[in-house]
């Protein structure tokens, strides 16, 4: 206990004291001495190994990492801000608690990061930090989910209804118009499930496609087997299933496939969310017939960062487009399909 | 008065009946079944009905039936272990882990994987036997441990062939994983199914026909009592903790068989569903009076139930108002012969 008291003392003492010493005597002394060398110094003597660069201190606030795609996420960051040794990224663990990630904000304020990414958990909770950071003049990209009002930075997220309107578009094309399907839907009263299934609506309309059974799995994969499974007793003809997220198709891959009687090699299961390690893999193996990704904008992030520290604007809401995976373009790293898109095609 | 009365010819055929209460409601769900089921399209038969049907129910509710054998034991001396679920966990992670990361012989693989699930029983009875600990905070902070090492082996990833470059396993899943899971020749039980019938099997002998299982029902009626009369308490609780550890481990195996990787956060929940089979079955909470095969026939309430709302496409809400409605219904069948 002691110990732990005294590493978040130095956390936050140590920083504040350096950012205390170094624009302090930067800025009185700034008339006498050459401008840029007491910037070089301080930061090169923080750690840094920059030539001549300043450096930057990002806080990471990421609401859970018990999700793979919000791990991915974090990955993403970490990749897309290696290639740029000036910025230090901080990452913190919320554990799906809004309480934590509160903390979490208001010790990057009292730190002194130059910039804060949040993904939060809820909206309500963390608006109140956000614009306490936003107060202390520290820019906020909020990732994925928004908060309320529009005191932030920069919002980055993908769009549901777009990545559904596509699957729905890649289903028609796949059946030639006209075939009977499932639905596995994730959590039907969460607004990532609603979207992909309007947009999924949208993109087969005006097709002889027809959905003869639908479930809500809650986004977990045993529950889309076992739905598969009464999917699969109850019709003999099922030409193709539509899953809200790609473990999901997975299940129900799986569920074909246990019944015995070679029935997952007719169906064409489509996922959604394309993870390097999922959906992706999936469709490199022949299990899925597409996935289609949801973005982590991560990588998008670190450049909107960058942008934002070097006192360029950049626009306050950045929405993502997606990228289809298919058996035909997986070893090109899949194909792009950007958000501005007209809906027609 | 009472006493007197449970003595006289009425009270005990009402007891023969009451014996039977839990195959009633048993029944009452497979009539439910059979009559609002839909029906295929091309034969006019009832889906429900069906073997595939009744194979698949089965076969997706036999993890939940292997933690819920182990329970029953747990339940009976009035304890309960809320580790289950990850240890189910942490063993599908452990097996695939050495299986497919580590690419071990299959036998040692389900070796340590068994023994994996069955130190966590250990320690759980350990610490509610020896050291006297609350069976519900000792076991609630295996789950919590049991998970983290389900996290700590699997570096927060579903353990499957080729997840990892450094996998043994990369190109397709370990043999196992198909053979368990896959209808074998011509019949429709799988190999998962018959584990979980042939261990409710055993452990039902075992409970009715063996001292250990008569100390679990002295101990579940009154441990004090027990104890005076000779019942070695402490053995007895340890080791129903260990076999229930035991039959979580091989729902763990089944699990990464079913799955196809070893999923850090399988199991997630699971103790309720276990717990719930048990008490639907007519195993008292209070420990002393139940059974191994009631346990079968509490599984089986809650897959028959599930699968009936499944399969008429019911959405969410109705569907958790139905179950819960099932689910008192059948306990209601279950107790009217106490209040009696």
């Amino acid at each position: 206990m002691r110990h732990a008291g005294l590493c978040l003392l130095l956390m936050t003492v140590v920083p504040l004291a350096i950012l205390a010493g170094c624009p302090g005597p930067g800025k009185s002394e700034a008339p006498m001495i050459p401008p840029g060398s007491e910037l070089t110094k301080g930061p090169a003597a923080t750690g840094g190994e920059t030539s001549g660069e300043e450096t930057y201190t990002i806080g990471m606030s990421q609401c859970n990492l018990g999700e793979p795609w919000r791990v991915q996420m974090n990955a993403d960051i970490e990749a897309a801000a290696g290639a740029h040794p000036e910025l230090e990224v901080i990452f913190k663990d919320a554990q799906n608690r809004p309480d934590d990630q509160q903390a979490q904000v208001r010790e990057f304020i009292s730190q002194g990061v130059d910039l804060i990414i949040i993904s939060p958990k809820e909206a309500v909770p963390l608006t109140k930090p956000v614009e306490e950071a936003m107060a202390a003049n520290i820019p906020v990209i909020v990732l994925d989910r928004k908060i309320q009002g529009d005191n932030y930075t920069c919002f980055i997220g993908g769009d549901n209804v777009l990545i559904g309107r596509e699957a729905g578009k890649h289903m028609v094309e796949l059946l030639g118009g006209k075939g009977k399907i499932v639905e596995l839907k994730g959590l039907e009263t969460s607004t990532p499930a609603g979207e992909r299934h309007q947009g999924f609506s949208e993109g087969i309309e005006g097709s002889e496609i027809e959905i003869i059974f639908s479930a809500d799995c809650r986004w977990l994969e045993p529950n889309a087997q076992r739905e598969m499974n009464s999917a699969l007793s109850r019709f003999s003809q099922i030409d193709a299933v539509y899953a809200h997220n790609d473990p999901s198709a997975h299940g129900a891959y799986m569920a074909a496939k246990q019944e015995g009687k070679g029935r997952e090699k007719a169906i064409k299961f489509i996922g959604i969310d394309a993870l390097p390690h999922e959906g992706v893999k999936y469709v490199e193996e022949g299990i899925l017939s597409a996935t289609f990704q949801y973005p982590t904008g991560g990588k998008e992030a670190i450049e909107a960062a960058l942008r934002i520290l070097k006192g360029e604007s950049v626009p306050k809401t950045i929405i993502l487009g997606t990228r289809s995976f298919t058996p035909e373009t997986v070893a090109q790293g899949g194909k792009e399909i950007p958000a501005t898109a007209p809906a027609g095609e | 008065m009472s006493t007197e009365h449970d003595r006289g010819r009425p009270g005990r055929a009402l007891r023969a009946a009451g014996r039977y209460r839990g195959l009633v409601a048993l029944g009452v769900v497979l009539l439910l079944g059979a009559v609002v089921s839909p029906r295929n399209l091309k034969t006019g038969q009832s889906v429900f009905l069906t073997a595939t049907n009744q194979s698949n129910v089965l076969f997706e509710y036999a993890e939940y039936g292997l933690l819920a054998v182990g329970m029953t034991l747990v339940i009976l001396t009035a304890g309960i272990d809320l580790s289950v679920g990850s240890v189910l966990g942490f063993v599908a992670t452990l097996f695939s882990y050495l299986l497919i990361a580590r690419g071990w012989a299959l036998p040692s693989a389900i070796a340590v994987g068994l023994l994996g699930g069955t130190a966590c029983g250990l320690v759980s009875g350990i610490l509610v036997s020896r050291l006297r600990l609350q069976p519900f905070v000792a076991t609630l902070a295996m789950m919590v441990a049991a998970r983290g090492a389900a996290k700590m082996v699997s570096g927060g990833i579903k353990i499957a062939h080729g997840a990892r470059p450094w996998y043994a396993v990369q190109d397709a899943p370990p043999p196992i994983f198909e053979w368990m899971t896959m209808p074998a020749a011509g019949g429709w039980l799988r190999p998962v199914t018959v584990t979980f019938l042939v261990t409710i099997l055993l452990m039902a002998l075992v409970v009715r026909y063996t001292r250990f299982g008569r100390h679990l029902y002295a101990i579940g009626g009154n441990e004090e009592a027990a104890r005076l009369s000779g019942v070695h308490v402490t053995r007895a609780k340890l080791l129903a903790y260990v076999l229930c550890g035991l039959t979580a481990a091989m729902a763990g195996i089944c699990n990464a068989c079913h799955m196809g990787y070893g999923d850090p956060e399988a199991g997630f929940t699971y103790e309720l569903d276990a717990i719930a089979a048990v008490v639907i079955g007519g195993t008292s909470l209070m420990g002393g009076r139940g059974g191994v095969m009631l346990t079968l026939v509490g599984t089986l309430i809650i897959g028959y139930a599930n699968k009936i709302l499944s399969l008429i496409g019911w959405q969410e809400a109705q569907r958790l108002l139905a179950k819960g409605t099932i689910i008192v219904l059948a306990v209601v069948i279950q107790e009217t012969r106490r209040h009696r």
